[in-house]
């Protein structure tokens, strides 16, 4: 259910940032939200969950941008990876730290794709511009606080459903049960 | 006790009574005799001239107040009358609004279809659905696919241009790259006298490369295709030159190409189908292999 959920939440949040965000003003900026949901999984969502959400978020941005198909999935993988080993058992879980880690992710994200075009595709990107990146990482810093607040609320919503059904269901189970 | 007229007094009250009643009859007389003829005499006038400024005073009051009257009563229903209004303005304004916008798409319409019949090649119209929402790539989606006949490697243009090449189609749908893309590399020249090179976008606008130092380019001057390699016909607007830069190092000139496409403003493209009916010719040629 959660999964499901999460995958409308995307297929929605995609749908919107190529149809009505590109009418927002450049100043504004296009804030990455598949990005913040990818970070958001990494924290919440289980190792096999989360990957295959993540692959399934790569594939959907694939379809919609890009050139060349497989390079959205595999940055959408390694970001889900990335930040999955390094929050675990360590104090990057904290809360104070998820919204910095969306930056900072963000931006070593796009300079690892920058280096990888330009290493197996040169001249296909346009050419490197720390005023867009920095400025698109800032305004995404922004609308992260917001979207970890949306996006915690609904996998706390649908969480809290799941585990009261399972209790439910768990007692229906054993009402009838004879004990040994 | 009864008071006693006396009866001296009343003689003189009866000569006075005489005396005005005969001053009221001469006056009668005296009116009648000037009035006598049909002529407006001396004491019509002097009666007119009386009467006048008197009329004229309570005409002025009661026009005065009239008015008043009408205002006070006219303010019942002005609040009513205001809120009516405001509502047709608003309607009004509603209404303006979509026929400008009706206006603006018509003006639209006009050019496209202008293009059209301008243009010899078959084409197919095509309705930008989506674009791509990366800094790294300038891709749009169009709501034709394979079903339409639409086959990767057909040229996307519209009235004001080369928009780009159909790179990924699905049945319904399919991606085009925008001309501006830094993958993108179109044979071009420039129109005024024919010198040639190779545009290139740059994620925002164009840069015309491999143009000789001695070449004769100008800013404002226009660009178009070469119509080599068979994609382009010759021709079909690019942009016009904005900057010109020639370093004292090497053999070319730094040419910035504005292009004649606001790329983020494409609604609808014509996708030339030119590539399919030559595909649709050389299946028909080609001889069959049997089994």
């Amino acid at each position: 259910m959660l999964f499901v959920v999460f995958f409308l939440v995307a297929f929605f949040l995609i749908v919107a940032m190529t149809t009505f965000f590109q009418l927002l003003p450049d100043w504004l900026g296009q804030p990455d939200f598949l990005h913040i949901l990818v970070v958001f999984s990494a924290y919440r969502f289980g190792w096999a969950a989360g990957l295959v959400f993540a692959f399934s978020l790569g594939w959907m941005l694939d379809v919609v941008s890009g050139l060349y198909p497989g390079t959205y999935p595999l940055q959408s993988v390694l970001v889900f990876a990335s930040i999955k080993l390094l929050s675990e058992n360590s104090p990057l879980k904290e809360s104070a730290y998820q919204i910095p880690l969306v930056g900072i992710s963000y931006f070593i994200a796009q300079m690892g794709f920058f280096f990888f075009y330009s290493m197996t595709l040169p001249g296909t990107l346009p050419p490197w511009s720390w005023n867009k990146i920095v400025q698109d990482t800032l305004i995404l810093l922004l609308a992260a606080i917001p979207s970890f607040v949306l996006f915690g609320y609904l996998y706390d919503f649908f969480n809290k459903r799941k585990v009261i059904h399972k209790v439910i269901s768990k007692r229906n189970a054993n009402q009838f049960r004879r004990d040994q | 006790m009864r008071k006693q007229n006396n009866p001296r007094e009343g003689k003189k009250r009866l000569a006075v009574r005489k005396v005005v009643l005969l001053l009221v009859l001469v006056c009668c007389l005296v009116l009648f005799a000037a009035s006598f003829g049909g002529r407006f005499g001396l004491f019509h006038q002097l009666t007119f001239e009386s009467l006048g400024p008197a009329q004229k005073f309570f005409t002025s009051i009661s026009s005065g107040v009239e008015n008043i009257w009408d205002d006070y009563v006219a303010l019942w229903n002005i609040r009513d009358e205001n809120q009516r209004l405001h509502g047709i303005v608003d309607q009004l304004n509603g209404k303006l609004n979509e026929y400008t916008e009706a206006y603006s798409i018509y003006l639209g319409l006009i050019e496209k279809l202008k293009f059209k019949e301008k243009e010899s090649f078959p084409s197919i119209t095509a309705q930008v659905v989506g674009r791509d929402p990366s800094y790294w790539f300038q891709t749009i989606i169009i709501d034709r696919g394979v079903n339409d006949g639409i086959v990767k490697g057909m040229v996307a243009r519209n009235e004001n241009g080369v928009v780009g090449q159909v790179i990924q189609v699905s049945s319904n749908y399919a991606k085009i790259l925008l001309a501006n893309a830094p993958s993108s590399a179109i044979d071009a020249m420039v129109q005024k006298n024919r010198v040639r090179g190779i545009l290139k976008g740059n994620g925002q606008h164009y840069v015309l490369y491999y143009v000789l130092k001695n070449a004769d380019v100008a800013v404002g001057d226009r660009i178009v295709t070469a119509g080599i390699g068979g994609i382009f016909p010759s021709g079909v607007p690019l942009g016009y030159v904005s900057a010109v830069r020639k370093k004292q190092r090497g053999m070319f000139q730094e040419i910035e190409v504005s292009p004649s496409v606001d790329f983020q403003r494409i609604e609808t493209v014509f996708v030339n189908m030119t590539e399919k009916l030559k595909w649709e010719v050389e299946l028909q040629t080609q001889p069959l292999i049997g089994p």
